[in-house]
């Protein structure tokens, strides 16, 4: 049973750092957050990483394999697509997308990413 | 004619005896009431109680010359070095009994409970109020805190640590 201040703790933290100015919070969340054997952890991390809506934070949960929109975990890859989807400003994102269409080596990251280019047209 | 006046006055004594017993009645003398052919004794020889008043009257302290009013102010002071010395003595108790308390408090202290249920009942209670109380006033780490701060380093750390807390309690 997890303790309910922990959960309170990383999720303040991770919500902290989301808002923070400094490009380096990006490198917490990645380092820390996104590579964490929660589903929670990774969850609420994808989700802090789309709302930032930064070059450097998109592309973590857009081009790593295993991470945001490529997760093994359904639950987290779908909250990083809704997220995403829920963007004000979806420009960045659509041209991150674009790019790992394009670009990326990994067929399934690049699969996955022409689909939510696709969904985020849509929306 | 003698007797017959001596008579007469018997006959006076036994038909209007009231008139000796206010005699008797304005002396202490109890013998008077029996004093025959109504010699009564004048000279009291009991002392009153009314005398002994006045003897004690007499004797009183009367605080008349310096001399006299100065000896009353010495024992008057020397009743303030009585109330003194009773005042410190209500000190020196009230020490002793701090001294005891404190005394026993110490051995409380000092004292092992060597009944190991009851210890780990104590001690787990113990731990019980202070975590509740822990928790009731540790404000937390709010995500504003977090935004504010310049030195990455630290809400990294604060995140490993509660990153591994919640990794560990899911492992055991």
């Amino acid at each position: 049973m997890v303790d309910k201040k922990v959960i309170k703790n990383v999720k303040n933290i991770i919500d902290g750092l989301a808002m923070h100015q400094n490009p380096e919070s990006v490198n917490v969340l990645e380092d820390i957050g996104t590579n964490s054997k929660v589903d929670e952890i990774r969850e609420m991390t994808a989700k802090a990483l789309v709302q930032k809506n930064m070059p450097e934070s998109l592309k973590v949960v857009i081009t790593n394999k295993g991470k945001g929109i490529n997760d093994m975990s359904t639950g987290v890859a779908m909250t990083t697509i809704n997220e995403l989807l829920s963007l004000d400003d979806k420009t960045e994102a659509i041209r991150i997308l674009e790019d790992t269409v394009e670009n990326h080596s990994d067929e399934e990251v690049r699969d996955n990413a022409r689909s939510i280019k696709a969904l985020m047209a849509l929306s | 004619m003698a007797d017959l006046l001596s008579i007469s006055s018997i006959r006076e004594r036994i038909f209007n005896p009231t008139k000796h017993e206010k005699t008797v009645a304005r002396s202490s003398n109890p013998f008077a009431q029996t004093s025959f052919k109504g010699n009564v004794l004048t000279a009291d020889v009991f002392v009153s109680e009314n005398d002994k008043t006045n003897e004690k009257q007499n004797n009183a302290i009367s605080f008349t010359g310096k001399l006299k009013a100065s000896a009353l102010v010495g024992s008057i002071s020397n009743f303030g070095s009585k109330i003194q010395a009773g005042i410190e003595t209500v000190v020196a108790f009230a020490n002793r009994i701090k001294d005891n308390v404190v005394n026993c408090w110490n051995k409380l202290n000092s004292t092992e409970i060597t009944f190991e249920p009851a210890k780990e009942a104590i001690s787990k209670a113990g731990g019980k109020v202070s975590d509740a109380i822990h928790s009731m006033f540790e404000p937390g780490i709010s995500a504003k805190q977090i935004a504010k701060m310049e030195d990455l380093s630290v809400p990294r750390q604060l995140l490993m640590d509660n990153v591994q807390a919640w990794e560990a309690s899911l492992a055991s």
